[in-house]
């Protein structure tokens, strides 16, 4: 059997072939210049800030965000790195898994308990650089902390409130809401205005307008002490009122799997008189209406109203050489005057109170900045999990579910508890 | 340096005088399979072998791992939601593949020689397997939905409401089956048109001749001339079958519940949204287990009805 070494040699060349090509092709990977951690000093930098963006517009009005560090410091450069939102959240994972993130990272509320022990936290550094907190919208600085901790300065916040059609308002004889309205007022003013194939409400099942809703009904949260409590006999019975505009006040109608844009959609054609939405979302909203578009306060139940706040904010990876640099971009890009470009430009509703004005103005509703005051006094950032993103996406799976009547709305809280855990 | 002809007895070599030249050619065949072998290696052998290695922790992106042994199995297995996820791909596998088999090849076999325009129809039915399935999926999105075209259009026709397609847990995966045959059957049907033209047609006329039918040529002439194709396309669609994921993603998200949930986005649900790779890994082999198993079965059954022999 003289054949067999030679045979076996043959396969040798082969896989060392193999090898050596994948050592190179590996090593060839490593070499990615990806290597965003950064270098420099304190005032000397080239920063590079991962953010989700919607297109090259999109990317041009941020990327002069980013151009305002260097306009205050000119020996920092901030480059963007763009990336789409739904691809965001997986890239930002790997980066900081792999501690290869880049310096600057764009952080939402809702997510930040996902991340955040992979940030640096700030507090050290808005007392060395003298940034003043009582600047910005309380509920969505303390949205933007993790035990204590403030992990990203915010950018824009917000409020959860009604926008309603004022066009529909009036021709079904429903007064316009006014801070301060009820619940039952609420639903009698939907019930009149669903017919003729329009409903007065629209509401799909996700975090951050579920469980406002509940908790302005029951005055729950879907949080105890840092764990899932949604099985709670109070949750239970806010999630189910909710759950019964669908099911039997019919004041809403049946929702569709997995269509984010079914709410917005409904609304902005006239379909339906109400939804519960978000500032950021208001300015985009006017330029696809063809109605008079109103905002009111989520109407209140036996506590008053009660919404939650959510926002986002830019924060530092702890992979970052250059965290002093780092943070005065940081607060360049959170300073007054991009942040009223951006407000002005009706992109966001900015964090800074300062820019409030440029939003109002940009807004065009005479009673947005009353409503969105009131709002903003009678909310609270919504805290997360850890696994938020699992617990919203069974929220949005079983909700339809509750909501459609295809289970008890109870039923689809026990599902979502026992696969999300403790949310640990 | 010793040489692969170093040590080759010369007694081998008289007797059989090709080897050299063959075992040249086996060097050179290395060189050239290497970079196609490093990129297998690379890219397939590679990762499937660390996700079943992955497979076998609790390997979340952030924080500590722990290794479990099969814990991620039992875990899947034991879990009444991958249980159902896995009989959604198996039920969207059941409905899809015979449909779509049938619908191409009734559809190829009715477009012969002697229909005109068989070229623009081809083209036609050829039109959604080229284009982009996000843009399909999103024209099928307004039908269904609530209000939507198919909704809108009984109401004003017959004064009925449809069902709620994506949103009932009973209409969602038929109408993502439906959306999924009339993206895909296009393919099967090219590749059917194709070997149907390959009959030859004095076969069939004599056939006739012979007084055999319109059923009785299809099923003793044509259909064992096609079988290489169609098991072919049975193989191929099963396997993609298996592993759909645009269609649910992006019409119902898996939902409602997990009605329309399967194993591939149960996969990327784990492993890209809720970052915990291990369960990802997992259940990522047992959808390979389940597509080897079934495409073995399919090989070895081809003897029983697959004919090479024309």
């Amino acid at each position: 059997m003289r054949g067999t070494p030679a045979r076996a040699r043959r396969w040798l060349t082969a896989a060392g072939a193999v090898l050596a090509l994948t050592a190179v092709a590996a090593c060839g990977g490593g070499n990615d210049g990806s290597g965003g951690s950064g270098s420099g000093s304190a005032d000397k930098a080239d920063l590079t800030w991962q953010f989700w963006v919607g297109g090259t517009e999109d990317q041009a009005a941020w990327q002069k965000v980013a151009d305002q560090a260097h306009t205050d410091h000119s020996g920092i450069t901030v480059k963007l790195q763009g990336t789409d939102w739904n691809n965001y959240w997986s890239k930002i994972g790997t980066l900081l898994a792999s501690g290869k993130a880049p310096c600057i990272i764009g952080m939402q509320s809702l997510r930040l308990a996902s991340y955040a022990n992979a940030m640096l936290p700030l507090d050290d550094l808005i007392k060395k650089y003298n940034l003043k907190p009582e600047d910005f919208d309380k509920p969505i600085m303390d949205g933007l902390k993790v035990d204590g901790k403030q992990i990203a300065i915010p950018y824009d916040s917000g409020p959860m409130v009604i926008f309603y059609n004022k066009d529909l308002f009036k021709a079904a004889g429903v007064p316009d809401p006014k801070p301060g309205w009820t619940i039952d007022e609420f639903k009698a003013a939907a019930k009149k205005l669903t017919s003729a194939g329009r409903t007065g409400l629209v509401t799909t099942p996700s975090d951050l307008g579920t469980a406002s809703w509940v908790r302005t009904i029951s005055g729950a949260e879907p949080l105890a002490d840092g764990k899932l409590n949604l099985t709670d006999a109070k949750f239970a019975d806010g999630f189910t009122t909710w759950a019964n505009f669908v099911r039997t006040d019919k004041i809403a109608p049946q929702v569709p799997s997995g269509n984010s844009d079914f709410e917005t959609t409904q609304f902005v054609s006239g379909k339906s008189a109400m939804q519960l939405n978000g500032p950021w979302s208001l300015i985009d909203t006017l330029g696809k209406v063809k109605f008079n578009l109103g905002i009111a306060p989520i109407p209140a139940g036996a506590d008053g109203s009660k919404t939650y706040t959510a926002g986002s904010g830019f924060g530092i990876s702890r992979s970052c050489k250059t965290p002093d640099a780092a943070f005065q971009a940081i607060m360049s890009m959170t300073s007054d005057k991009p942040l009223t470009t951006l407000a002005a430009a009706g992109r966001a509703y900015p964090a800074r109170t300062a820019a409030h004005p440029a939003w109002f103005t940009a807004a065009k509703i005479p009673e947005a900045k009353e409503v969105i005051e009131y709002a903003s006094e009678n909310s609270v950032p919504l805290v997360t999990s850890k696994n938020w993103v699992q617990v919203n996406d069974l929220l949005t799976r079983f909700g339809t579910q509750a909501l459609n009547g295809e289970i008890p709305p109870d039923q689809a809280l026990k599902t979502i508890q026992d696969q999300a855990g403790a949310g640990s | 340096m010793v040489t692969l002809n170093d040590t080759v007895a010369p007694t081998e070599t008289v007797r059989s005088g090709r080897r050299p030249a063959l075992r040249r050619d086996g060097r050179y065949a290395s060189v050239f399979l290497a970079p196609s072998l490093a990129g297998l290696a690379l890219f397939t052998l590679f990762p499937t072998a660390m996700a079943l290695a992955i497979s076998l922790f609790d390997w979340p992106v952030f924080g500590e791992r722990k290794f479990l042994g099969f814990g991620n199995y039992t875990h899947l297995f034991g879990d009444p939601v991958f249980r159902r996820v896995v009989f959604n791909t198996a039920l969207f596998v059941v409905l899809y593949v015979p449909l779509n088999v049938v619908l191409s090849l009734g559809l190829a076999t009715w477009l012969g020689p002697k229909i005109k325009g068989r070229q623009a129809f081809r083209v036609l039915f050829f039109i959604p397997v080229m284009t982009p399935m996000v843009a399909n999926v999103m024209v099928w999105r307004l039908l269904f939905q609530p209000g939507g075209l198919l909704d809108a259009g009984l109401n004003s026709w017959f004064g009925i409401d449809a069902p709620n397609f994506l949103g009932s847990s009973s209409w969602a995966m038929p109408a993502i089956v439906a959306m999924s045959i009339w993206q895909g059957f296009g393919y099967n049907f090219l590749v059917f048109s194709a070997a149907l033209d390959q009959v030859p047609q004095s076969q069939l006329e004599s056939a006739q001749i012979d007084g055999a039918g319109p059923l009785q040529r299809f099923r003793y002439v044509t259909w064992p001339m096609i079988t290489p194709s169609i098991f072919f396309a049975t193989t191929m669609t099963l396997i993609t079958s298996f592993q759909v994921f645009a269609q649910p993603f992006i019409l119902t998200q898996g939902g409602p519940g997990v009605a329309t949930q399967t194993i591939v986005m149960y996969v990327y649900n784990q492993g890209w949204q809720f970052l915990t790779m291990g369960l990802a890994s997992a259940a990522g082999w047992v959808l390979f287990v389940i597509i080897m198993g079934i495409t073995a079965i399919q090989f070895l059954g081809q003897k029983r009805w697959v004919n090479y022999d024309v």
